[in-house]
């Protein structure tokens, strides 16, 4: 019973959930996965750029569990450390189960140029199991990402994943790799409330417009509401606290079809 | 000494200053602005009078801002929750308002909602408002005030064209005619002592039904209330027809129930508790009586109610009840208050500075069983003569979030919940959150709360709303919706889902010029195949909606232009579209007491997926939002005559052209040959 559903699931996933671009990218923790033009925030495998924003080393770990179905569910986990020169970050992600399982690590290079603008570049191994040759599969893909701040209210950021459109070739099957292309903007109504927009394009799926606000309500308690179209419209709830040194996320959003999709990041900030 | 000042100042800086306003163009503007949406998506007759009295009375009495319950300020309905809560937590922190113009230093008002708010509300010293009442007080302070409207369509429908002598061999009979004329005429009597008495009585016939006869002596409705506001501890007593209001509206909610529209922050239905019922609309309330009694914090409200209700009824049971009100034909008097309908129910609520909580419950008895023809949409619709339904809910302030939410169940254990926030986390910006479950199986006779249907049942979806006012003159307001039905409705015999967008801007130039645009997309599913067929097919309609709105004024003159157009597209097929555009002049002259409104309106929807609604103006207490579906025109004059103090005249003359080639208008009794409709209406008011 258990399998058929996870079956169904799959199917409606890869036909018509075109807003989960690449089940292996985890989520970000910003609302509404609007996370190109959060300066506050790097996540990995999103806008490498803001990875240049980080002023002092942090370690997160991530978990997303899709539709309350522990088979499809994303685990990810991300260092940074920033230098003098350059911020570094270490990035690995893991998705799906033991019979299908996909994977990327990545390490990213960044940099923050005078609070204009920052630049961050990443390089990416994905790798996937397949069942059929019980054997592993990789490629490279690069990921490039910018942050551009016009004022100290208003920034906007891009963010490019695969721009090569690499794709994994076997003996049986051809792997499509997510190419992706996004672009978004981030605005301070106040230092408090803030407003983020986005737009996806992977390739071969509908766009992704996305809009989500959070809002800082207590010195350690944020809220936040957002939403994504991408075929269907889904809204986005969330959570954040902050104790110290340590930064908990909780984000859910409804898939009108699916169900529900949670989401739980914990990051350390390192010396705060 | 540093509020007087900012008082002062604004005063003199304030480019907008507020200035008397037509209170009843304020009031029709608003009820346009809620009501025009919901009429084109409800599938029941919405009862405007209600709203339209409600609002004319607060004009007349109104509120004292510095004393003011929430209760009293959600009686306005263009005030969002987050508005109600503002006004009351400034007040609260900073004592009473001086002046006015003290509601510019308000979050979440802008100068739009002041101008609105004005002609309701004043600033003055709190006073005692629950004082004795004499009974020369009565006679002398108390308004009385008569109201008679006729009207009449100048064409002669189908059913009140009878066949000088009847053929037996002749299918055409006149047994199905009406029985009564083409006269609508109602009387209305209305009583009140400031706001601490009301009554008044009502009696109506519709157009069709009979006034004198052999089915008829005098009009076929009749309706009596009274109520008494603060009356030692009893803070309401209704008497005769009532309606009853409590908590979000998954219980009990007679009166209309927000939903979606331009005002994207007012979702929830207001809990008015008791209140009197003064409408023509022959079901949608109560009769009997009921009290509501405050004792410290608490306030407990019992009420009963007995009516009569239409039903066909056979061998004890019936299988729907009628709510229509007419009683035109011998087919339609036969299923005249065949059912009785026992009604009890009750409430308590606590309330504190910044926490409410509630619980409702409503206990319904018909003496025959309620039994709707099965199918698969409505498998789960309520089938007997009992139900039993109960409800908690809260209402929290914490920080700058407002939470609230209602969590009813019925007999059955069917569960119904509805949760959400508001919140302002800047001045310029308000923002609502507000998800709903509304189980299958929960159907409850007077639920009416914020739902894509007007049933309160199969349903599940999450709203966000928001309101942005980045400058002065400009307002922003969007709302997205997600929903789903997890078991077939009607139309659809498929569980299936849709999503609902609506953005709107808001640009006031200045006092005398203002103009919003509106977009709206809807994508919903809806059968393809026939309905009941044994394999449904399901597809999409997209519908997207745009419209402009200006309004300006020129000395005596007043002017609005609405352009409106919408696509609409059903799976693959081709679009098709819809238009309408209106041109209004009012003139107020000034040498007499006259005031003319005029309109001209142009439409082209040939197909009913593409039909328009617009709100137009009507005479005092009378609201229209009709459906414009084909190809054709529309005016009216709109006359109102005030003769002196007491007595005031309105008339009114609509015609609507249809230029599609039509031979003949609408179908049944109600048909018109040609392509013509023209009705006509007239109101007297007298004020003693």
């Amino acid at each position: 019973m258990k399998k058929n559903r996870l079956l169904l699931t799959m199917l409606v996933l890869g036909q018509a959930l075109h807003g989960q671009i690449a089940t292996v990218i985890p989520s970000s923790a910003s609302i509404a996965m609007t996370s190109v033009a959060d300066t506050h925030s790097w996540s990995a495998f999103n806008n490498p750029a803001m990875l240049g924003y980080t002023d002092k080393p942090e370690f997160a770990i991530q978990f997303e569990n899709r539709y309350l179905l522990t088979e499809l569910s994303t685990k990810s986990i991300q260092f940074a450390l920033p230098t003098g020169l350059l911020n570094t970050g270490v990035s690995f992600s893991h998705f799906g189960y033991s019979l299908y399982h996909e994977m990327l690590f990545g390490v990213g290079f960044a940099r923050n140029f005078s609070d204009k603008f920052a630049m961050g570049v990443q390089f990416n191994y994905y790798t996937a199991f397949f069942n059929a040759s019980n054997s592993y599969h990789g490629a490279f893909l690069p990921q490039i990402g910018l942050s551009v701040r016009f004022s100290q209210a208003f920034s906007s950021g891009f963010n490019t994943f695969n721009p090569f459109q690499s794709n994994i070739q076997t003996e049986f099957v051809i792997k499509r790799l997510p190419s992706l292309f996004s672009i978004g903007t981030e605005y301070f109504f106040s230092k408090n409330f803030i407003w983020r927009t986005q737009v996806d394009k992977e390739v071969s799926s509908n766009y992704r417009v996305a809009t989500g606000f959070e809002y800082q309500m207590l010195q350690n308690f944020a809220f936040k509401i957002g939403g994504y179209s991408s075929g269907y419209l889904i809204p986005c709830l969330g959570v954040g606290f902050k104790t110290g040194a340590i930064l908990i996320d909780l984000n859910c959003e409804m898939h009108p079809l699916l169900g529900l999709n949670t989401l739980a990041a914990i990051k350390y900030r390192f010396g705060k | 000494m540093k509020r007087l000042f900012y008082s002062l100042l604004l005063i003199f800086i304030c480019s907008c200053p507020a200035r008397a306003q037509d209170v009843v163009a304020i009031t029709e503007q608003t009820i346009a602005d809620i009501f025009e949406q919901v009429t084109a998506e409800s599938d029941e007759a919405i009862d405007y009078y209600s709203f339209y009295e409600d609002l004319m009375f607060c004009a007349r009495n109104p509120i004292n801002l510095n004393q003011a319950s929430r209760e009293e300020l959600e009686r306005l309905p263009f005030l969002s929750d987050i508005q109600v809560e503002n006004i009351q937590a400034y007040v609260y922190q900073y004592g009473p308002l001086l002046t006015m113009y003290e509601l510019q230093l308000i979050e979440g008002l802008d100068m739009t909602d002041i101008r609105r708010m004005i002609p309701f509300v004043y600033v003055g010293e709190a006073r005692i408002t629950n004082k004795k009442i004499y009974l020369v007080d009565l006679l002398k302070y108390g308004k009385n005030e008569l109201y008679f409207r006729l009207d009449k369509g100048l064409e002669t429908k189908e059913g009140y064209q009878f066949l000088p002598e009847e053929d037996v061999n002749s299918p055409q009979t006149n047994s199905g005619n009406y029985l009564g004329n083409q006269l609508y005429h109602s009387l209305k009597y209305r009583f009140h002592y400031k706001d601490r008495i009301l009554a008044g009585i009502t009696a109506e016939k519709d157009a069709g039904e009979q006034f004198w006869g052999s089915t008829h002596k005098g009009y076929d409705f009749y309706s009596f209330h009274a109520q008494f506001n603060k009356v030692g501890k009893f803070r309401t007593i209704v008497l005769g027809d009532y309606r009853a209001n409590f908590g979000l509206g998954l219980v009990l909610h007679s009166d209309f129930g927000l939903g979606k529209s331009s005002y994207v922050l007012n979702v929830t239905p207001r809990n008015s508790g008791l209140k009197k019922y003064s409408s023509t609309d022959e079901s949608n309330f109560f009769r009997g009586g009921g009290a509501t009694i405050q004792l410290g914090k608490f306030d407990l409200t019992a009420f009963y109610s007995n009516k009569m209700i239409d039903g066909d009824t056979l061998n004890g049971a019936f299988p729907t009840i009628l709510k229509t009100g007419y009683h035109r034909t011998l087919n339609e008097l036969d299923k005249k208050h065949t059912v009785n309908q026992q009604i009890i129910g009750g409430n308590a609520t606590f309330t504190n500075q910044n926490f409410q909580a509630g619980a409702t419950f409503v206990h319904t008895l018909l003496d025959n069983r309620l039994v709707p023809d099965k199918s698969v949409y409505n498998y789960f619709y309520f089938s007997g003569n009992k139900q039993t339904t109960g409800g908690l809910f809260y209402r929290l302030r914490w920080k700058k979030l407002n939470l609230f939410g209602e969590t009813a169940m019925n007999d059955q254990g069917a569960l119904a919940t509805l949760n959400g926030c508001t919140f302002n986390p800047v001045s310029q910006i308000s923002m609502v959150v507000l998800h709903r479950y509304y189980s299958p199986e929960y159907d409850t006779f007077y639920a009416s709360s914020f739902s894509e249907t007007s049933r309160i049942n199969n349903e599940n979806g999450l709203y966000i709303g928001t309101e942005v006012r980045p400058f002065r003159k400009w307002k922003f307001a969007a709302y997205a919706d997600s929903y789903k039905f997890p078991w077939p409705k009607y139309g659809i015999d498929e569980p299936s889902l849709g999503t609902d967008y609506l953005f709107q801007s808001d640009y006031t130039v200045n006092r005398d010029i203002a103009m919003y645009w509106r977009f709206r997309y809807e994508e919903k599913q809806s059968n393809l195949s026939a309905t009941g067929a044994v394999m449904p097919v399901v597809v999409p309609i997209q519908k997207t909606g745009f419209r402009y709105n200006l309004t300006y004024s020129v000395g005596s003159f007043s002017f609005k232009n609405v352009v409106e157009g919408n696509l609409s597209r059903r799976a693959t097929a081709n679009r098709t579209y819809g238009i309408t555009a209106c041109q209004d002049i009012s003139y107020k002259f000034t040498r007499i007491p006259l005031k003319a409104d005029f309109r001209y309106q142009f439409f082209d929807a040939v197909e009913y997926e593409n039909r328009v609604y617009s709100y137009e103006k009507d005479v005092l207490y009378a609201f229209s939002i009709p459906m414009y579906y084909g190809l054709g025109s529309r005016y009216y004059l709109n006359l109102k005559y005030e003769l002196n103090n007491h007595l005031s005249f309105w008339f009114k003359i609509a015609q609507t052209v249809y230029t599609d080639d039509r031979e003949s208008i609408s179908s049944g009794n109600e048909t018109i040959t040609g392509n013509r409709k023209t009705d006509m209406r007239f109101l007297l008011k007298w004020e003693f």
